[in-house]
């Protein structure tokens, strides 16, 4: 993990202060709303049905087990006793009263953590693949590289109040785990035929009520151009961004409309910052500064190649051998393991977490992945230095945790955002729909027979839990003051088993809550009927047939949509 | 930063309308639209201080070659979190090498301070119910900065080997000091 210098320590310590004294400012009644409002926003502050919600960063997804202790503490001290892990990577809390916030924000800075530009219209925290690092299909490190994008972006004067908010994902690896195609920055590190190191910039890409996937902006850009390079696009989109209509104020708007006219004016913009500009050159990243990064992300001390065990897990309960087949994923050091503690299972909200849990998962990692997690786009955490000789005294650990669900890339591994139960944007509820879906599909033997499914449920059209790109996506909206849900299928976030990143088709009208998943079985029983042979995904034979048997079969479960509809 | 009171400044629009006006009678700082500047610089006398008000969607480059004679660019925020113009004063100072005054106006808060600062602005025009305590206090929270800005062109990065440590004690003796106070 990176390690924080004094510089970044006391960055973060005085960010708290700053905020402190905005925020005692606005409880004076000297820092009206309207105008307090993005200040927290930068800070991860908005205002929810409830409380304020506080997103807190977790930069590229890593997280520390003190860290995770904090996050503990302050669920258990400040908040209701839990905390939701984003597709983001990020970790949000929903009940801590404004009036505390500052004393949350010295709590996080303690432990080198923040809320620094996790929302407002800035650059948003880095994403990055869960495995970056330790993937064994790795070409590059991406680590080093959102590290430095990190600082670069954090407090930048320039693009802090852009048109609409700003998403950078990179992944260094060839399978894409970290939905590039589909944030308004995608980096994909990779080497070019002399070895060296450069980025495939995507731009324009988003979710929204226009779901847009990014084009190439550049197929290979030497990486130490990147801060100028995205420099360049920001400031193109900061001056021509639409600010009229916050629906078409994103950045693949203005790519979209302009198309060549834009790759133009960010290659001009580009151009004239190293030529023309005042020290233009001066972010150009020397190596030095790569390296003195990168030194943080060496392997931890203790890691070294192991020998891989040869013995047969004969006698080994069929549930770990699930839970070896779904939760444990292959790693670049040989003997050494990644493990994701599944964060979806019945009872709980996905990716929600109690302060008790998140206390057991800062010990399993203590124990068994020298300190270290990462929170996932798919909202589970995952420990990425785990010995393959300890995964059996793991899975008793992370069972007896509630951390063991072995449904990894399955059905109820699902993608989820709060909702409205806790969001004011909200549309309708996720959480009732995930907790009936995840109930109804809770025999292990029908799920392992469905097989691979990326479901995915926003609340309403701002996407948080990715519906455009999910095999099955579920998205909230309000009609007359209910709630429906549109339901879309055959969307890809860009991996491999999804194909080309796509948003999904809508199967047609929307359905009531109480329809939903009826729905959702409806589409599985379609796809079980329908696929070609046992091992044909759903996504695959989603392409291979179309939609229209899977919308012949959902419109058969219609009853309050029925009735409605004849009414 | 320069913190304008607009009862004691010595700028002052042309009186009427914004569009080109049939005559305009020079006289020192006195401040123009870009069309007024464009149809009566040919007349301007020479060293007479003369400023420019760009709108936040107006090409800077339309006023690039006019630069050398004005003596202040005048940029603004209709709304605060509009940021256009922080790009528009970075790009007068670290392209264009503009030297005079870069003011900002509009809904200017407090809490823009260190932005307008760090992007080449020197003064500004605060909202009529902005402490200037809190502007002036703005300006502290932070030890220094990752990237570089107008006002200190290199990165974190590209400063010799010690500044980082540097910025942070002397952060620690101003919140010290401060405390003593």
């Amino acid at each position: 993990m990176y390690q924080y210098t004094e510089f970044d320590k006391q960055f973060v310590h005085q960010r708290a202060a700053q905020f402190r004294d905005q925020l005692e400012r606005h409880l004076a009644g000297k820092l009206p709303e309207d105008d307090f409002r993005a200040l927290r926003l930068q800070n991860g502050w908005y205002v929810q049905r409830h409380a304020p919600m506080a997103r807190i960063a977790v930069p590229y997804g890593e997280l520390s087990s003190a860290q995770l202790r904090t996050l503990a503490r302050i669920a258990r001290e400040f908040d209701r006793g839990y905390a939701h892990m984003t597709t983001r990577q990020n970790v949000q809390f929903n009940w801590i009263p404004l009036p505390r916030a500052a004393d949350v924000m010295d709590a996080l800075a303690a432990v080198d953590m923040h809320g620094i530009q996790t929302s407002g219209n800035c650059i948003r925290n880095i994403t990055s693949d869960a495995l970056a690092g330790i993937a064994p299909d790795e070409i590059v490190d991406p680590r080093p590289y959102a590290e430095l994008l990190r600082q670069w972006s954090t407090l930048h004067p320039e693009f802090a109040f852009l048109p609409r908010k700003f998403k950078i994902a990179i992944t260094g690896a060839t399978e894409d785990r970290a939905a590039i195609g589909w944030h308004d920055i995608g980096l994909q590190l990779k080497k070019n035929d002399a070895g060296e190191v450069g980025f495939k910039v995507l731009v324009g890409g988003g979710m929204g009520r226009t779901p847009i996937i990014g084009i190439t902006i550049r197929e290979f850009l030497p990486w130490q151009q990147i801060l100028v390079f995205i420099e360049a696009i920001v400031r193109v989109y900061n001056r021509y961004g639409r600010r009229d209509n916050a629906y078409k104020a994103r950045i693949k708007i203005l790519v979209k409309a302009e198309g060549q006219k834009f790759v133009d004016a960010v290659n001009a913009e580009f151009a004239d910052i190293l030529e023309n500009d005042v020290a233009g050159a001066a972010h150009l990243l020397p190596q030095a500064e790569l390296d003195r990064v990168a030194k943080s992300f060496e392997l931890p001390a203790g890691v070294l190649p192991q020998a891989e065990s040869t013995r047969p897990a004969v006698d080994a309960p069929r549930a770990y051998g699930r839970w070896l087949e779904r939760n444990v994923h292959g790693h670049r050091i040989a003997g050494y393991r990644a493990v994701t503690l599944s964060l979806k299972r019945a009872g709980q909200a996905p990716g929600d977490a109690t302060d008790d849990q998140m206390d057991a998962a800062a010990d399993i990692a203590e124990r068994f992945s020298h300190g270290e997690l990462r929170v996932t786009h798919e909202q589970n955490l995952l420990l990425p230095w785990v010995l393959e000789r300890d995964l059996p005294t793991l899975w008793q650990a992370a069972r007896d945790a509630g951390f063991a669900t072995p449904n990894i890339g399955l059905l109820t591994d699902m993608i989820a955002c709060p909702g409205g139960d806790f969001c004011a944007l909200a549309n309708a509820r996720s959480i009732p729909i995930a907790e009936e879906i995840t109930q109804r599909f809770d025999e292990i033997d029908e799920l392992y027979d469905i097989g691979n499914v990326d479901l995915h449920i926003s609340g309403c059209i701002n996407s948080c839990g990715h519906h455009h790109s999910g095999h099955i996506g579920v998205l909230g909206v309000d009609k007359d003051g209910k709630e429906w849900y549109q339901i879309s299928l055959g969307g890809s976030d860009g991996s491999t088993q999804s194909g080309t990143p796509v948003p999904g088709k809508v199967i047609g009208p929307s359905f009531a809550a109480d329809e939903v998943a009826d729905v959702i079985e409806s589409l599985v029983e379609t796809y079980r009927e329908r696929r070609a042979a046992a091992n044909e995904l759903f996504i695959d034979t989603v392409k291979r047939v179309g939609i229209e048997p899977f919308k012949a079969s959902a419109n058969a479960v219609r009853r309050s949509t029925a009735i409605a509809h004849a009414a | 930063m320069k913190f304008i009171d607009p009862h004691k400044d010595q700028w002052h629009a042309l009186g009427g309308e914004d569009g080109p006006a049939a005559c305009i009678n020079p006289t020192p700082f006195l401040l123009l639209s870009v069309e007024q500047w464009h149809a009566f610089r040919a007349q301007w006398p020479q060293g007479m201080p003369v400023g420019v008000v760009l709108t936040n969607d107006a090409e800077v480059k339309e006023i690039a070659a006019d630069l050398p004679r004005l003596a202040l660019v005048q940029l603004s925020f209709p709304k605060w979190v509009d940021g256009r113009a922080y790009s528009q004063a970075h790009t007068l100072r670290a392209r264009y090498r503009f030297k005079g005054e870069v003011r900002a106006t509009g809904e200017v808060l407090v809490d823009m301070v260190l932005l307008l600062a760090r992007t080449g602005f020197d003064a500004a025009v605060l909202r009529a119910d902005q402490s200037l305590d809190a502007a002036h206090r703005a300006l502290t929270f932070f030890p220094g900065y990752y990237q570089g800005g107008v006002d200190d062109p290199l990165p974190l990065f590209a400063k010799p080997p010690g500044t980082a440590d540097a910025l942070v004690r002397a952060q620690e003796e101003f919140v010290h000091g401060g405390a003593a106070i």
